[in-house]
Parts: structure tokens; sequence; C-alpha cells
């Protein structure tokens, strides 16, 4: 088995289309991410009217998904595509379903920061939250550059952080629970940032089956429900046959 | 013998050519004498003399074939020659080649030193080439990603826009990523056949020194305006003092206005410094332009200071969807000015209309004019035409700035028509999309 070159095609047509809905899915990706930066910002910074932004710019990433699912079905339809190709098309129509995720986790977010925008900010100001949103927004910014780049090597790594995102979504949840039972007074509060911290590990999630998606399109290899380590032992010894 | 001068052989080997047609000659005739037939004779030298001139071109073609320039076969005469001459030629080209190298070479290094990142670009916006400081500012990997699309490497949607809008007139500043505090000053230079040159610079620090310059002009606003409400509450009041000496009655009335002045000022400065903060306004509610201008021109003609008419022509009744209050304002300052210069018995049109390119809101007066130097600078803050002319009417100097800024966040621009005398006419353009139909 051998990563795929999926760089040169011979109709030159049919790789302008696939390299057209790459760099679609990237753009989509771009604007994703910038979502969910500034619904963090507008959470940490208490800025209702950023939130709020946010929010009603979701309709975008929807409309982005719309009109790259049709052109992969366009693909579909009239290339007929085989092999690579064809794992190409099948990955990004799932990818875009994740980033689609992505952006109503981030709406969310953007929801719930404007709320809490009127609310008293704790004396941490979100530290927890923010460590756990840098860490996300690494891993959707790493797992766009290793789409990118189709670097299996990359999307790998990066599914891997999955597992810290959950890690500290379940000691923030516990955080919380402890801040409600000592003065009830922040309960709606800490409500409100176990749904934020909810979206991110939820953001993480989809951005590890893209990093799935990833390694598939690259060596054709299903990896989701296996172990990272196994794949990452297979990946070390197809490397080593090559 | 040089290239490029007439073809032809040089004395020396015309003479080694006649050297050896006579000896060729001479032993023909020798082996002739010798057997007693001359045709033999001829035979056996002109097959000796076939035989070494293919022998020769043998040679010759081994050596063309070998890599080893050098090595070249030692031949007399005519081949003597032919070798020369490739060896010339192969030099020539080798010497060219190696000039070549050096000065790509030396281009190359130059631009790697350049501070400012330079990425070339093929027309797919794929990349050909860049340098290390542009690696460096936007984390290329020096292997791989040549020949990648620019846009899938860099995906802040300011940027992916910008470049697949292809209008490449002004630079456009963009965070480098969502994890950094670094500005980014993107320029694309198209050259070549579709070919594009991106230029990156940091630009960090003017960027923090852009935002802290608007935080001050703010800030700077928000407290002068509380002073002021005192100072000028109090010259109310005392300007309506009856006990008030008589010589001070002027100065104080001289001092309200003023003062009045300084607050329009600060309102202003404030409003302008809200609508920079603010990016585009997302989408808004749709507002009735011919109802709004209608209502301005109410307000105008009820003024009773004024001796101008004021006409009204709502040619549409399609809605444009915004900002309320900045509309207001933009519509409120561009009708302020036209008051202000129109002299009595002047007209000021008002017009509301839509076509295929969008909404036009215009407002044309027959006033002074403005002279068409100082068309280009006139949304400038506090850029004053003359001295005189509006520091005596009262305005903030700000206007127009305004209007520029409520426009550009409403994707609309600003079009200014003017000739002294005759009188102006300020154009508000708005995009199709901000368009809506009248219920």
């Amino acid at each position: 088995m051998e990563a795929a070159d999926l760089t040169h095609h011979t109709s030159r047509r049919f790789n302008e289309d696939l390299e057209r809905v790459r760099a679609k899915v990237l753009a989509m990706g771009g604007f994703v991410e910038q979502q969910l930066s500034q619904a963090l910002t507008a959470l940490i910074d208490g800025d209702s009217a950023l939130g709020q932004s946010v929010a009603s710019q979701d309709y975008k990433v929807n409309g982005m998904e719309v009109s790259i699912d049709e052109e992969c079905s366009r693909i579909l339809a009239t290339r007929a595509p085989a092999a690579g190709d064809l794992r190409m098309v099948v990955a990004t129509i799932k990818t875009i379903t994740d980033l689609e995720r992505i952006g109503d986790e981030c709406e969310r977010i953007g929801n719930i920061a404007s709320r809490l925008a009127n609310v008293e900010r704790p004396a941490d100001r979100y530290r927890e939250v923010k460590h756990l949103g840098r860490t996300v927004q690494l891993m959707v910014h790493n797992m766009l550059d290793a789409c990118a780049r189709l670097d299996s090597t990359l999307a790998l790594d990066t599914a891997r952080q999955d597992r810290y995102v959950d890690e500290e979504y379940e000691s923030i949840q516990r955080q919380c629970i402890t801040f409600m039972m000592e003065d009830p007074r922040t309960i709606r509060r800490a409500l409100e940032v176990m749904w934020v911290v909810r979206s991110l590990e939820r953001i993480g999630d989809h951005a590890k089956n893209i990093c799935e998606y990833i390694i598939y399109m690259v060596h054709g290899k299903d990896i989701r429900h296996t172990s990272l380590e196994r794949v990452a032992e297979e990946l070390k010894s197809e490397a080593a046959r090559a | 013998m040089k290239l490029g001068s007439k073809p032809g052989l040089s004395a020396s080997a015309w003479r080694g050519l006649l050297v050896q047609a006579a000896l060729a000659v001479l032993a023909a005739l020798l082996v002739g004498e010798l057997t007693g037939h001359i045709g033999v004779g001829l035979a056996a030298v002109l097959g000796a003399l076939l035989l070494r001139q293919l022998y020769l071109l043998q040679r010759v073609l081994v050596w063309l074939q070998g890599d080893r320039v050098d090595l070249a076969p030692d031949a007399g005469g005519v081949w003597g020659d032919v070798i020369g001459l490739i060896m010339r030629l192969f030099r020539r080209k080798q010497y060219h080649k190696r000039r070549m190298r050096q000065l790509l070479r030396e281009l190359r290094h130059s631009t790697a030193a350049i501070p400012d990142g330079v990425v070339m670009l093929n027309p797919a916006a794929e990349i050909l080439w860049f340098n290390r400081s542009a690696g460096e500012l936007l984390h290329l990997r020096n292997r791989g990603d040549v020949g990648l699309r620019i846009d899938n490497l860099v995906r802040r949607p300011e940027f992916v826009n910008y470049l697949r809008e292809g209008d490449y007139r002004s630079p456009v500043v963009v965070q480098a990523s969502d994890l950094s505090e670094q500005y980014l000053h993107f320029q694309i230079v198209p050259y070549g056949a579709g070919q594009l040159l991106l230029l990156v610079r940091d630009v960090t620090r003017q960027a923090q020194l852009e935002a802290m310059r608007k935080d001050f002009v703010a800030n700077a606003s928000h407290e002068l305006r509380s002073p002021l409400t005192v100072i000028a509450g109090y010259l109310e009041t005392l300007s309506q003092d009856e006990a008030l000496e008589p010589g001070l009655s002027g100065p104080i009335q001289e001092m309200r206005r003023q003062a009045l002045r300084m607050t329009a000022i600060v309102q202003d400065l404030l409003e302008l410094s809200r609508l920079e903060a603010e990016g585009a306004v997302p989408r808004g509610e749709p507002i009735d332009i011919g109802a709004l201008l209608a209502q301005l021109r109410d307000d105008l003609r009820s003024r009773k200071t004024l001796a101008v008419e004021v006409r009204l022509a709502a040619e549409s009744t399609d809605r444009l969807v915004g900002e309320e209050a900045q509309i207001h304002s933009a519509c409120a300052n561009l009708l302020e000015n036209a008051a202000k210069y129109t002299p009595t018995g002047g007209v000021i049109t008002m017009r509301w209309w839509s076509d295929a390119q969008g909404g036009h809101l215009s407002v044309a007066d027959t006033g002074i004019g403005i002279a068409p130097e100082h068309l280009p600078r006139l949304t400038e803050r506090f850029y004053r035409v003359d001295a005189g002319r509006s520091r005596a009417s009262g305005g903030s100097g700000l206007g127009l700035a305004i209007v520029k800024h409520v426009l550009q966040r409403h994707g609309g621009s600003l079009q200014i028509e003017s000739e002294e005398g005759r009188g102006s006419t300020f154009s508000c353009h708005f995009p199709v999309s901000r368009l809506l139909p009248a219920a």
C-alpha cells in the first residue's frame, strides 16, 4: 500500500475540478477557524456584539457546505472518479459535514458568549476555557494544514490531541460542579460554561474525524474505530517497506 | 576564424586541403606507375582517403556522444576546424550557462535576504518559489509546499477573498493567525503571463500603534465630554443672568457658541471612532430612504433662518438594508453641508433611485462649489477648503469623514462632483445586495 499521489492527473480539467473543490474546502475551513476564534474572543472579552455577529455568520458556513456538496455530486456524476480521486471526493463530502458541525458549535458558543456578556465574569476570566479553546484551535489549524499538505503524519498527531481535549473537558466539568456546590449563585454561569466546553470538546471530535478522513484519503485506509497506536504502527511499517 | 564571420575555410585549411589533394594525386600516379594500371592506383588511394574520413567521422561522433568535452580527437585539416568550432560553441554555451547560474544565484540570494517575504505564484495561485522570510512569516515548508495553492496554506478569509477577487490595487492587512497577535501586510503584484508576486510584511507594530491611536481618540473624546457639559451648562445659566454686567454678555455669548461647537466636535469624534471600531454592518433592517429624506427635508424647511428651496425626488421605493441611525447620520451630514454652503435663494435637490448597479442617493446644491484640487482630500478629518469658510459656519470638520465611514460599512462609496460657483453633488452608491424591494 503506497501513499497515493493526488497531485497529478491525466485529465487536466478533472484535476482542476478536484483542486478547486479542495481550495473551497480549505477556504471553508479558514472561515470556520475564524468563527471559532471570534466566538472564544467574544466569550473571554465579554463582547456581546461579537458573539452575535459570529452566530449570525453561520449561514455562510452552511452555504459553503451546500455549494461544495453540489460540486462533489457533479464530479461523481460526470467524471466517475476511481481509486484516489474517488477517495478524495468521498472524504471531502464527509469533511464538509464535520466542518459544518464545527460551524454550528461556534454559533452556539457565540450565542452563549453574547448571553454571558451581561453576567459578571469569573475571577479567573475563563482561564481554563481559554486554555482548552487554544488547544482546540490549534487542533483545527493543524488539521487544515494536514488537509492542505495531505500530510498523514500531521493528521495522525492532530487526531491524538483529541485525548487531551477530552481530559481537559472532564476536568473543567468537575471544576464547574465544585463551583456550583460552593456558591449556588454561579450555577447559571457554570451551566453555560459547561455548554461551551462541551461544544469545544465536540469540535475536537469533529477535527479528529476529519484527520481520519485525511489518512483515508492519502492511504486508502479506513482507520475509524481503530486505535491510533495501531494506525501509527501500520503507517510506520509501511514507510519502512517503501 | 570567428563565429559569426562569413562562413568559409581558413587559409591554412585551404592549404592543407591542397597539399592533401596533391599528395593523393602523386601517390595515385606513383602506384599507377608501379603497377601499370593507373585506375587501380586511383581506386586504392581514394579508398584509403575515404576510410580515413569515415574513421575521423566515427571518432567525432563518439566524442560528441560522450560527456568528456576536453577529450577531443586529434585531427588536422577540415576535421580539426570542425572540432575546434564545436568546442568553441560549447565553451561559449558553458560560459553563458555559468553566468546565468551565477546571476540567478545572486538574485535568489538577494531576494532571500530581503526582510520582506516574497512568494512567486503561478496563475492558479500555486507556489513556485518563496524566500526565507516568507517561509517564516507564513509557516511554509521548504520541501513539499512548492506546487501547493497559497490559499490552501494561508486560509485567513480576508486574504483568501483578496486573492480571489483579483483587485490588487490596494494591499490588505490580516491577523496572521488566531493564535498570535501578529499582523501581516499582503500585497499582490501581477507580472508576466498571469503570474503573481506576493509580498508579505510584518506590520504588528503599526497595527498596534493604529489601535492605540484609535483608543486614544476614543478615550480622549470621552474624557473631554464631561467637563465640556459642565462648562456649557454654566455658560448657559450665565447668559440668562439678568444681573450680569452688560459688557460681559457679548463674550459670554461667544464662549457659549464655542463651547457648543466643541461639544459637536467631540460628539462627531466619538461617532467616528465608534464607526472605525466596528466592522461592516452584517445585515441591519430595511430603511425607507424616501421617508427618511422627507423627514430631513421637513426639518430643514422648518428652520426659519434658512432661505433655500429643498426638493426631494424619491424615484425608487426600494428599501436600503442597513443601520438606520448611521444612514440617517450620513444623510443629515450631507444635507447640513449643502444647507451651509448654499446662499439665499439657492436650491437643494435630494434624489434616491435604484438601477442594475444598486441604490443611489444624491444631494445636489447650487452653492459656492469646491475647487477640484480639494476634492480628493475632502473626506479627511478636519480638512478645510479654506480656513475662514467652515469655521464661520461652525462645522466640526468631521461630517464627510463620518459619511465616508458609514458608506464603507455598508459596502457603498461616496462620489463628489463639484464646480466652483455652480454647486456640488454628493452621491452615495450602495451595492445591489443592500437593496430590498418595498413590501
